[in-house]
């Protein structure tokens, strides 16, 4: 795993010093930031309702932001500018595997975006603070939210660097990306509503898992967290991490 | 070290490389010469496992490219013809970074990678950011990167390419030190720059090999060798007793008064006229004033086994489908 801790240290580096980042860093703490203070004076204002409180805490458009937008930005440069400047050939002669790079390049993304959300958690336990909202907020659904959405972004950010792997033009691994996970979230509810009452089980089941956006409101926004759940996100990262080490693998052939 | 068998390489319709077998040595250091586009960066790509053989193998120190490919990657420095760094690091973090990746230990990475600036010569620039450094730099920088591991066997592809004298000067004065202990394998169309490093030299064109030897024995047994005798007859005389030995052909002649006559010959690969020259002359009575061979420089060896061999191709080709037809 030698390869992968470089990798992801050297990745973790780069996330730090590119400007991209930082500017995503600064439109998502200011919009993060003004939707929190309007959550929290209607909190103040309805005399605060702790089963309320934690869904609107996640479901804002700063979200939405970074959860459909922000892993195929983080993750468009992955493989595909190592294409376009060459760099993909020093990294793949390099006496290392190449699933080892791919993990280290996810982990540091999912590390980096991991980073992006520290300070907003922060936000929250502020809030509880006299000067703020003075209240004992229930705090267990948030974390379960959080870790819902780190688990989904971790797998979008895998399908990001397929995607990334796929081309040598950064712009379009981040439009493929995007769309991806504008259809993960819209798709399933959609075919889900489609199915008629004869539709088979396995059917069901499975747009059912792969409906993340109910996964959300029913599970871990409520604080339920299903090892199910965790068993899928996992397995959906695992897959596109294969995927792209397969890509990888091929453009290695071509 | 390196062992190259019955390797080809196809893209699509294109064959890069066609067939070609060679060896490199410990401790050699070998031109690998050809014109653009001629296979030879393919061919050091499939050594450094870049790209698969489409047929035939190589492999590194004993470790098959395809099979064994990260053992095999584990003894090659590469210096890719257009070095790639990340513009966003500075010298020295690229090359601590290539030396962790490359599996150098952290307790001396830092030694490894201030021994390797050192011997490309670019501890000046070592806390610049690699996008900021000049090209000649940049290339010292893959240099450094390729030595940073301290590798058996170095695969340098055109390291000069772009470089000014002075650039190009420092880079063969790296390479000559190199050689003491490394095998080298550089490619480059710049034939002095060969002559003046390599032991040995590998021509390849068009996918094949066309020679592989010490630079100073091809060029001696090579076609593009000239002989020129100048003796004391007539212009026809001379002619008629130089031609028909084996090996020559006579390009031109000419009368060289007051009572002598120049003929100028091409030589064979591999043939050696004058001896059988010099003897017709004496059995003749006739006087020589001058018999010599004259060697083809590199870049004149070069063209031969290149361009040449493509104009004999096109001749044989013509040939056979005047025959065909």
């Amino acid at each position: 795993m030698n390869g992968a801790l470089v990798t992801l240290r050297k990745e973790l580096l780069s996330y730090c010093t590119s400007p991209v980042s930082w500017i995503i860093g600064v439109v998502f703490y200011l919009w993060r930031g003004y939707e929190m203070s309007l959550v929290a004076e209607q909190f103040a204002y309805f005399r605060g309702d702790q089963d309320l409180f934690p869904p609107s805490t996640y479901g804002l458009g700063s979200t939405f932001l970074m959860v459909m937008l922000v892993p195929g930005i983080l993750t468009m440069r992955c493989f595909a500018e190592e294409r376009r400047t060459g760099s993909i050939e020093t990294l793949m002669t390099a006496p290392v595997r190449d699933g080892e790079i791919v993990f280290g390049k996810w982990a540091a993304a999912a590390a980096f975006f991991a980073l992006l959300w520290l300070p907003s958690v922060l936000v929250l336990q502020l809030l509880e603070l006299p000067p703020f909202l003075d209240a004992d907020l229930a705090f267990g659904p948030v974390f379960a939210a959080y870790l819902g959405m780190f688990l989904l972004s971790g797998m979008l950010l895998a399908f990001g660097c397929f995607a990334s792997s796929l081309t040598d033009n950064v712009l379009l691994a981040a439009v493929l990306a995007m769309l991806f996970n504008f259809a993960l979230m819209r798709l399933p509810q959609q075919l889900a509503a489609q199915l008629g009452p004869d539709a088979s089980y396995y059917a069901r089941e499975l747009l059912d898992k792969l409906d993340v956006m109910r996964n959300f409101t029913e599970w871990f926004a409520r604080g339920l967290v299903d090892t199910s759940q965790i068993a899928f996100y996992v397995g959906g990262v695992l897959f596109f991490l294969f995927l792209t080490t397969v890509s990888l693998a091929s453009r290695r052939v071509a | 070290m390196i062992c190259v068998r019955d390797l080809s390489k196809r893209f699509g319709p294109t064959l890069a490389v066609d067939r070609i077998s060679f060896e490199i040595g410990r401790g050699e250091i070998v031109g690998f010469l050809g014109p653009n586009g001629a296979g030879k960066t393919t061919t050091i790509r499939v050594l450094t496992g870049f790209h698969p053989a489409t047929s035939g193998s190589a492999s590194i120190d004993g470790h098959d490219v395809a099979t064994a490919s990260l053992a095999a990657r584990r003894r090659i420095g590469y210096l890719p013809e257009n070095v790639p760094i990340y513009p966003d690091l500075r010298v020295v973090e690229y090359l601590r970074y290539r030396a962790a990746l490359k599996g150098v230990p952290a307790r001396s990475r830092r030694a490894a990678v201030a021994q390797a600036m050192a011997r490309a010569g670019i501890e000046e620039v070592a806390r610049k950011l690699c996008g900021h450094v000049s090209r000649g730099y940049r290339q010292r920088v893959g240099l450094a990167d390729a030595l940073v591991a301290n590798p058996p066997i170095l695969i340098l592809d055109e390291p000069t390419s772009g470089l000014d004298p002075n650039q190009r000067r420092r880079i063969k004065q790296v390479v000559r030190e190199l050689a003491q202990e490394h095998t080298v394998l550089f490619s480059s169309h710049i034939l002095t720059e060969v002559e003046d490093v390599s032991s040995r030299i590998i021509v390849i064109h068009r996918g094949r090999l066309r020679a592989d030897g010490p630079a100073r024995e091809l060029v001696a047994r090579s076609a593009a060798r000239r002989l020129r005798v100048r003796a004391a007859c007539d212009l026809a005389r001379l002619t008629e007793l130089v031609r028909g030995i084996a090996g020559l052909t006579v390009d031109r002649g000419s009368a060289a008064p007051p009572d002598a006559a120049v003929v100028e010959a091409s030589v064979a690969a591999a043939a050696e006229p004058a001896a059988e020259v010099g003897r017709r002359l004496l059995a003749a009575g006739i006087a020589v004033h001058e018999l010599q061979v004259a060697l083809p420089t590199l870049e004149e060896y070069f063209h031969a086994v290149t361009e040449g061999s493509d104009r004999a191709e096109e001749h044989q080709l013509a040939a056979a489908a005047e025959g065909a037809a």
